[in-house]
């Protein structure tokens, strides 16, 4: 009974995982949305499989640095100082990657934009994570009412 | 445990109980005896007490001691929060931590917090977090799934 009722620590390492997992997909998808509409308006219409591995792989690394050093701060309740610290050296981290990969062929402007794009990202995603778990607060908040109607004494 | 059970005839009713430390099993008779089988015995700085379940906001496992939190009163109870949990059997207590269990019905608010957590208001004004091992379990209690 005690096991099916616990989380062992391989299950909670595994929920861990799949939350980098999910994380990298979802930047990764941002990234190339980026990268491709970049392609696009210079006239090429082909993606360099070599940028999306290194895309893919800097996602994942990321998704690491900002949920063991950076406390998952694109998912926390508050913005302190550790949260807008990690949203700095992520976006630096991405953009470093995307000059030495030469995503965007070293031009500058498109490179910056890039950074801005990435700021408007995390702050997307931070909103997103915020309205979710207002919605949850209220069901929670229901559901509590409902069950202490049901065993109040 | 020795039981002696003798029958008497006349003279008054009396019950003796000896014991070397007060187990649970012993509260358990202390409190049917009392007269209250809803009534919980426990320890304050200011000597032994009687309360009922539904004073109890939360109880938290510190150093092996139980400490049972009500509106007003710390109490030390007996035995472990999981021998609370199998004597009461009641399903408005809920493990919420490894150390801590939490009265559903006294709580007021709920807070869902990142990384799947549950942040609880008691009625004291506490908050107490139910921990992620625990909050899908928490979530299925309150749908009525458990």
């Amino acid at each position: 009974m005690k096991n099916k009722k616990k989380i062992s620590l391989w299950e909670a390492y595994l929920t861990k995982e799949i939350g980098i997992e999910f994380k990298a997909c979802l930047y990764f998808f941002a990234i190339l949305f980026f990268y491709c509409v970049y392609r696009l308006v210079c006239g090429v219409y082909d993606a360099s499989i070599l940028h999306m591995t290194e895309m893919i792989f800097t996602c994942y690394i990321i998704g690491y640095i900002q949920v063991y050093l950076f406390g998952n701060f694109d998912e926390s309740e508050k913005f302190g100082g550790r949260e807008i610290t990690g949203l700095i050296v992520c976006i630096g981290l991405y953009t470093a990657v995307s000059c030495i990969g030469n995503w965007f062929d070293g031009n500058v402007s498109v490179i910056l934009g890039f950074a801005s794009y990435l700021l408007v990202v995390y702050v997307c995603v931070l909103l997103i994570y915020r309205t979710k778990r207002k919605i949850d607060d209220k069901k929670l908040n229901d559901d509590l009412k409902l069950f202490q109607a049901e065993h109040k004494k | 445990m020795k039981i002696d059970i003798k029958q008497i005839t006349e003279g008054e009713e009396s019950v003796v109980i000896r014991y070397r430390k007060l187990t649970p099993p012993i509260n358990k008779i202390l409190t049917v005896l009392s007269g209250d089988d809803n009534r919980l015995r426990g320890k304050t700085d200011d000597g032994e007490v009687f309360f009922t379940p539904d004073e109890i906001l939360y109880l938290e496992s510190v150093d092996d001691k139980v400490f049972v939190y009500t509106l007003d009163r710390i109490i030390r109870i007996d035995g472990t929060l999981n021998s609370f949990m199998i004597e009461q059997a009641d399903e408005s207590f809920f493990r919420c931590s490894k150390s801590m269990v939490i009265n559903t019905l006294r709580v007021t608010a709920l807070k869902s917090l990142s990384s799947n957590r549950i942040d609880a208001t008691m009625e004291g004004g506490e908050h107490i977090i139910i921990s992620r091992r625990y909050a899908s379990d928490f979530r299925k209690l309150l749908k009525g799934d458990r």
